[in-house]
């Protein structure tokens, strides 16, 4: 673990402040419809007209609509539409490989993660979302208490350091966005993704890469170790099998992405040598179209 | 021993293991290093690998290359390389080393020793015999002989041998050399080590070692022996010649010092050998007073006997003796007739005062004779042949001359005048007149130029009868023209009468200042004059060794006839020194009869050698240690390559302090040091360690209970006591020790100066014979008090200090009554008031001495407790005293300074 845990949700906020308030839909922003609050295209209660119905048996007499009504033959109830703030889910992977940094001035994997999450979880309450933590069992709120609490859960460990996270039940439409390295079997990965697209949340793949990891600029004998209590192995000739190596990680970096675009999920991939901003931007256009996209 | 040009080998067959340096090159080269290692976190991907083509990965060239470096040094050292191998002994047969070892050979005896121990050491390494030869007579008053040793003997007979403060006799070493060469047959390889001073043996001694062999001649063409020959008084100053043996030797200056007795140099001169000269005269020149204290005269740096002559009363300039009338009988000072003349003179003039046959036994320049001096006819014959070649006698008048004048005894012829009977007295009851004063002083008197003083009067003198020339001979009168100092030359001498006495009876003229003035004067008259002494034997006082240094004499030393001493010459008997006793002391100088140096003549065909120091160098160290330096490199760049920059430099730093603290370690804290640690931290009083356990387990015991009385009742707070033993602890540290005195200890000469410089330098002992008088103990005492040389003790009177230092007491007992207790007399020593030495018999330690329930163990005869509690406010009395010095004193009379300033 390197010095740059010294990261605070200060810096988090500096970073978000130069993005826009993320509006998931863009056509909401026309209206007067407060931030945050996004039709659910149903029917239930709202501001925003919805549709008109023959009234019938059981109905609330206040919802008539009396020009309608007398416009026509029928008794018309005039109905709005359902509109929800829209909850986000946030996770971050805690296991020992994130706490991986190359070189001693780049920041570890878990580092990043971080400041990737807190930057994201600003912008959302800044855009009037509800945002939690997965895996601490909160209910999703707004506000900017919100940010603090959510900076000391991750401080105090509160969150499971695991590769993936566990299925927990959401409720529907909600969104997940997990950031991590996934450097688990590719089998594992499919399992937490699919567990949670099928219970029709739509979620988001951050995948941090370390760039010693991709590009394996290791030279002459070299004993690896795993952070993970997964073995050492001596490699007599490490720069004979860099290509090889490099070949077979593109491949897992493949599966990762070709599981997330079945989900339906995005996916947004980042180096940790690569500045923060373009991964928080790039998450931003990614989760501005999803919400522009997908219906229902 | 195999040599390789400048370098040779000892051990040429460990060179052998060189050819395995490709095997280790090839062993070193294929063994892989340490893998880096590295956390990876992706390494599942990387367990599904296959590595192909693993090949072990090469070390790098330049750490291969130190390797072998390493490895090479490593066998080089083995094989124990030597730089500039010393020329290799000639021929089969022993080695012989024959030594200057004169007084000649004593400049730089180190390196020519080195040279004889390094010759030894090839020999040795050649398994040759060796046989040694000095050509001194050495030291035990033996015969020179010829020594035949093996390697271990000869190199430690070279190491021990010293050069002997004689000459070299090379005539008997020539005759040693022949009856050992009798039972040898064969060719010896021969170094010589010469001193380069020729003497009557040695061509001899240079065609006889040619007959046995290959000679060598060590010569010393770089070394100058320079002598310094006896100097002689004149006006000017002493007046020294300095010699040298080559003429044709650089020409270096040199300085010729005056030391007095501590060493400390009085007067210097600078000189320097002209061009193809072989002397040069010099003058110290100082004053009077200064050359009188010059007890040697030394050239600069040089450090043999040549270069030192030791100077005795010859050389003093106007001793001046004055002759004790009062004999035996104990006077008090300001009475004795010779006390205000010694007064006088003592300034500038060396002053002995003894009987009339002691004094003319010595070199005098003027003899003073006070009043009751009656010569025989005898004395006045041998006063007479020494007054014409130049002595002075003065002599002064008084009541015994005024009686003998009386009595008109006229066989006293040593007067310059004639006198008249009786003495006059000016002043007194029957006379007009009032005592007189000094006219002015004659211009052909040596007095001229003095103004005579206005207060000194002179009451009564003795008259001279009127002659016609007592006008010439007056050098001082009254102011009525009453002569009162008369002279008469006789030969090269005077004959001075002073017409007063020498006491301030008759007159204030002992008393005034002109008194020193005149005095000088007179005895600037006389010259040295030295006396024909007996043939008494004078032993060796003091000796020099060969190295110009004073010491006690060698075993063989004999005594030497005191009129033959200027006829004698330096041998193994008589070595130069001073001889005599306190009486007469003579200086027996080596270069007094020493033969012009000459350098000695090379035989021919010999090889000439030098004396430089040996260059010969074994290197198996120095490689060594580069072996191990290249090592701790090599472990350095290894973990370099392995772990990266920053541990490195950790690691090579840690690695730089161990090596300097290892090179600079100074092993644990001394003994000494310790000691002086214990005792410096706290205030501790001391005991001598007598060796006999329960008197030092007493001591020990009485000052500590001494020490916790002080700390209840005083603000002394002393540490516990300290036992000492003489000559091997630092007594610096104490201000007070405890000495009981036992009969049987014994001082060594470190432990008695050891002491000595205790009690010089502010320490006080108190001395206690712990017993009620008994003999034993009161010897061992006075035995003490002479080995020390304590100064005179005097009971301690009822005003000293210490009784009144803390308590008011008028008695010290100790565990015994009734004894007293001895300090030194007040006065003799600026000490801040406290006597250096106390002694006593009332074994105070019994008295003091605690148990650790703090109850007294000895029983105190005869006064109980009580008399107990006076030894402990005695030993706090003393111990303040001590601690305080003159403090005490000081205060009782505070009132009276008070009073005094105020008014």
């Amino acid at each position: 673990m390197n010095a740059s845990r010294t990261y605070t949700h200060h810096d988090a906020e500096a970073l978000a402040a130069g993005l826009p308030p993320l509006m998931v839909a863009a056509e909401r922003v026309a209206n007067t419809v407060s931030q945050g609050v996004h039709g659910r295209r149903r029917v239930g209660q709202g501001e925003t007209f919805w549709q008109f119905r023959r009234y019938a048996p059981g109905d609330s007499m206040q919802q008539i609509d009396w020009r309608q009504s007398a416009k026509n033959d029928p008794v018309f109830i005039r109905e709005t539409e359902w509109e929800a703030a829209q909850s986000v889910w946030l996770w971050r992977d805690g296991s020992p490989s994130m706490a991986y940094g190359s070189d001693a001035e780049s920041t570890t994997k878990r580092d990043r993660a971080d400041l990737l999450l807190m930057a994201l979880a600003s912008l959302l309450i800044r855009g009037g979302e509800h945002v939690a933590l997965l895996g601490t069992g909160q209910n999703p709120g707004a506000g900017r208490h919100v940010l603090t609490r959510l900076w000391n859960e991750i401080e105090s460990g509160q969150i499971v350091d695991a590769g993936l996270p566990g299925f927990e039940m959401l409720p529907r439409h909600g969104r997940l966005v997990m950031i991590g390295d996934f450097l688990s079997s590719e089998d594992q990965i499919r399992m937490a993704v699919n567990a949670f697209a099928h219970h029709g949340i739509r979620g988001h793949l951050v995948h941090l890469i370390d760039p010693a990891e991709e590009t394996f600029p290791f030279e002459g004998r070299v004993q690896f170790e795993g952070p993970e209590d997964e073995g050492r192995t001596i490699i007599g000739n490490s720069s004979g099998i860099a290509d090889e190596y490099r070949a077979v990680f593109q491949a897992h970096i493949e599966s990762v992405q070709s599981i997330s675009r079945a989900a339906r999920w995005g996916y947004t991939r980042h180096r940790t040598d690569a500045s923060p901003e373009a991964a928080l931007m790039a998450l931003y256009l990614a989760l501005s179209d999803q919400g522009r996209g997908t219906r229902g | 021993m195999v040599s390789l040009g400048p370098l040779a080998f000892l051990t040429p067959w460990a060179l052998a293991a060189l050819i395995a340096l490709p095997a280790i090159w090839w062993l070193l080269r294929l063994t892989p290093p340490i893998p880096n290692k590295v956390v990876f976190p992706p390494i599942q991907l990387l367990f599904g690998l296959i590595s192909k083509n693993e090949t072990a990965s090469k070390t790098p060239w330049w750490l291969l290359l130190l390797r072998l470096l390493i490895a090479a040094l490593i066998i080089f050292a083995a094989a124990r390389p030597l730089l500039h191998a010393e020329t290799e002994l000639g021929s089969d047969g022993p080695v012989l080393i024959v030594i200057d070892n004169g007084w000649a050979a004593a400049e730089r005896w180190d390196v020519r020793r080195d040279i004889a121990v390094s010759i030894a050491d090839r020999a040795a390494r050649a398994d040759r015999q060796i046989v040694i030869l000095p050509t001194a007579a050495p030291s035990d008053g033996g015969a020179i002989a010829v020594q035949s040793l093996g390697a271990e003997g000869a190199r430690d007979v070279l190491s021990k041998l010293l050069p002997q403060p004689w000459p070299s006799d090379r005539g008997d070493a020539t005759t040693a050399l022949t009856k050992w060469a009798e039972s040898f047959n064969g060719l010896a390889d021969i170094r010589w080590l010469s001193d380069g001073i020729d003497d009557a043996g040695a061509d001899v001694l240079g065609e006889r070692l040619k007959s046995l062999g290959r000679l060598t001649i060590y010569g010393s063409n770089e070394l100058q022996t320079m002598v310094v020959r006896p100097p002689e008084i004149t006006p000017a100053g002493l007046e020294l010649t300095v010699e040298r043996a080559r003429a044709d030797a650089v020409n270096i200056p040199f300085e010729v010092r005056g030391l007095d007795g501590k060493g400390r140099v009085q007067a210097v001169v600078s000189g320097q050998f002209e061009q193809g000269a072989r002397t040069v005269d010099l003058v110290l020149d100082a004053p009077s007073e200064i050359l009188n204290r010059i007890d040697r005269v030394q050239i600069g740096n040089a450090m043999h006997a040549g270069a030192v002559v030791l100077l005795d009363q010859r050389w003093r300039r106007r001793a001046v003796g004055i002759v004790d009338v009062d004999g035996a009988a104990e006077v008090q000072p300001l009475l004795s007739k010779s006390y205000y003349i010694s007064r006088a003179l003592e300034k500038t003039a060396g002053v002995t005062i003894a009987s009339f046959n002691d004094l003319l036994a010595t070199p005098l320049s003027v003899l003073i004779a006070p009043d009751g001096f009656a010569p025989t006819a005898n004395e006045i014959e041998r006063l007479q042949s020494w007054i014409s070649e130049g002595g002075v006698v003065v002599r002064f008048a008084g009541p015994a001359l005024a009686r003998q004048s009386a009595e008109g005894n006229s066989s006293d012829t040593l007067l310059p005048v004639e006198l008249r009977s009786g003495n006059r007295v000016i002043g007194g009851a029957m006379s007009w007149s009032q005592p007189m004063r000094l006219a002015p002083f004659p211009a052909s008197s040596p007095f001229a130029g003095l103004t005579p003083p206005v207060d000194a009067r002179v009451r009564r003198q003795v008259l001279a009868q009127p002659t016609p020339h007592l006008a010439e001979k007056t050098w001082a009168a009254l102011e009525d023209g009453t002569p009162l100092v008369t002279a008469d030359k006789r030969g090269r001498g005077w004959v001075v009468l002073i017409h007063t006495a020498p006491t301030t009876v008759w007159s204030d003229l002992p008393i005034s200042g002109i008194f020193v003035e005149m005095m000088q004067r007179l005895s600037a008259l006389g010259q040295g004059v030295a006396i024909k002494s007996d043939a008494s034997p004078l032993t060796p006082e003091m000796t020099l060794d060969a190295f110009g240094r004073l010491g006690a004499p060698p075993a063989g030393a004999q005594p030497i006839l005191a009129s033959a001493i200027d006829d004698q010459r330096v041998s193994q008997q008589n070595p130069p020194g001073i001889y005599g006793n306190a009486d007469i002391r003579r200086a027996f100088n080596l270069t007094a009869l020493l033969p012009t140096l000459e350098p000695l003549p090379l035989p021919d065909g010999a090889v000439v050698g030098s004396y430089e120091k040996p260059t010969e160098r074994e290197l198996t160290a120095w490689l060594y240690m580069l072996a191990l330096g290249l090592f701790l490199i090599d472990m350095v760049v290894g973990l370099w390559v392995r772990t990266g920059a920053r541990a490195t430099s950790a690691v090579t730093g840690l690695l730089m302090v161990g090596f300097v603290a290892s090179m600079g370690w100074g092993g644990p804290v001394k003994a000494d040091e310790k000691f002086a640690l214990e005792n410096s931290i706290e205030t501790r009083l001391a005991f001598v360690q007598t060796g006999d356990t329960r008197i030092d387990q007493v001591s020990e015991l009485g000052l500590t209970g001494l020490t916790v009385m002080l700390a209840r009742r005083t603000a002394a707070e002393l540490g516990a006591p300290q036992a000492v033993e003489l000559g091997r602890d630092e007594l610096a540290f104490f201000p007070m020790i405890y000495w009981p005195v036992t009969p049987g200890l014994e001082l060594d000469d470190v432990a008695r100066l050891a002491v000595v410089e205790y009690l010089r330098n502010g320490g006080t002992i108190l001395f206690d014979t712990q017993e009620r008088g008994g003999t034993a103990q009161a010897s061992a005492m006075r035995e003490l008090a002479a080995d020390l040389s304590l100064p005179p003790l005097v009971p301690v009177s009822s005003d000293h200090v210490l009784t009144r230092a803390f308590y008011l007491l008028e008695e010290f007992p100790g565990r015994f009554a009734g004894g007293t207790l001895w300090v030194e007399r007040a006065g003799e020593r600026v000490n801040d008031g406290v006597s250096p030495v106390m002694a006593g018999s009332s074994d105070w330690a019994s008295a003091w001495a605690l148990d650790e329930n703090y109850r007294p163990i000895f029983p105190v005869v005869p006064g109980g407790e009580r008399q107990r509690e006076m030894a402990f406010r005695f030993g706090i009395n003393l111990v303040m005293h001590v601690l305080t010095g003159n403090y005490k004193a000081d205060q009782v009379h505070m009132p009276a300074i008070i009073k005094r300033l105020g008014q």
